[in-house]
């Protein structure tokens, strides 16, 4: 691997780490890496052992870090990977739970139960209205 | 192992994991930058630690307050151990000593 792809992908794994720890010690560990690969090590070894420090130092809890928030980020994580998954599962074709050969009822149409129409007891001593929309002279 | 307190105080260096006390060691002969810290302890155990794994044990063995880092030359930050850092790591040695002592004496006692 030549000198400057190396260094780009060290800095790649570099930039996984916390902002505060670039701060830190970003310089450094670009350099420290820079004598490393000089010396023979092969750039994706140091890499990936900068990428493992960056995974420690994102799940270790700090000060500043509550543990409350590593574990929401986490929850995040898997969540979305939930959503992903339901995602591309659900481009499969659905059956269908509808008969096609009858059309599905006017919004209108549809019978309110009971427990949603508190006052669905039949009013035989008052005047029922009536229904004026169109198509109603027949039953839905 | 490093449980007995003999007046020396708690083995704090128990839980920090191997990393931190071969720096600690490496260390304990006069300030030094990530590389040669890497060179060192090659040299000194045969392990070769990686860069990631060497700023993680050194962050932790700083707030340990176990090491100190010095003003950067150049780009390169020295380490050097603090007095604490110093204890922690006799404690530590003590009792790999006689952890070792036993171990040896026993395989003497078993004739393996």
């Amino acid at each position: 691997m030549n000198a400057p792809r190396a260094g780009r992908l060290v800095e790649a794994a570099l930039r996984c780490y916390p902002a505060r720890w670039r701060r830190r010690h970003a310089d450094e560990a670009a350099e420290l890496a820079m004598l490393l690969i000089r010396d023979g090590t092969p750039a994706r070894s140091i890499a990936w052992s900068y990428l493992a420090g960056a995974a420690r130092e994102w799940l270790t809890p700090r000060p500043g870090r509550r543990l409350s928030v590593v574990a929401c980020a986490l929850l995040v994580a898997v969540c979305s990977l939930g959503v992903s998954v339901a995602l591309v599962a659900s481009t499969q074709p659905a059956r269908a739970v509808v008969s096609p050969s009858r059309p599905p009822a006017p919004a209108h149409c549809v019978p309110i139960p009971a427990s949603h129409a508190p006052n669905a007891a039949p009013a035989t001593d008052r005047p029922q209205p009536a229904n004026r929309e169109p198509g109603h002279d027949r039953p839905c | 192992m490093g449980k007995r307190d003999d007046g020396a105080g708690p083995d704090v260096l128990r839980r920090v994991g191997e990393a931190s006390v071969l720096i600690l060691i490496s260390l304990a002969d006069g300030p030094k930058h990530g590389y040669a810290l890497i060179q060192d302890i090659k040299e000194l155990a045969g392990v070769e630690l990686g860069p990631g794994t060497l700023y993680g044990a050194l962050d932790r063995l700083e707030r340990l307050t176990l090491i100190e880092s010095l003003p950067a030359e150049d780009r390169r930050h020295p380490y050097r151990i603090t007095a604490p850092g110093a204890a922690a790591l006799r404690v530590h040695l003590d009792s790999l000593e006689r952890v070792s002592a036993a171990g040896r004496l026993r395989l003497q006692l078993g004739g393996i």
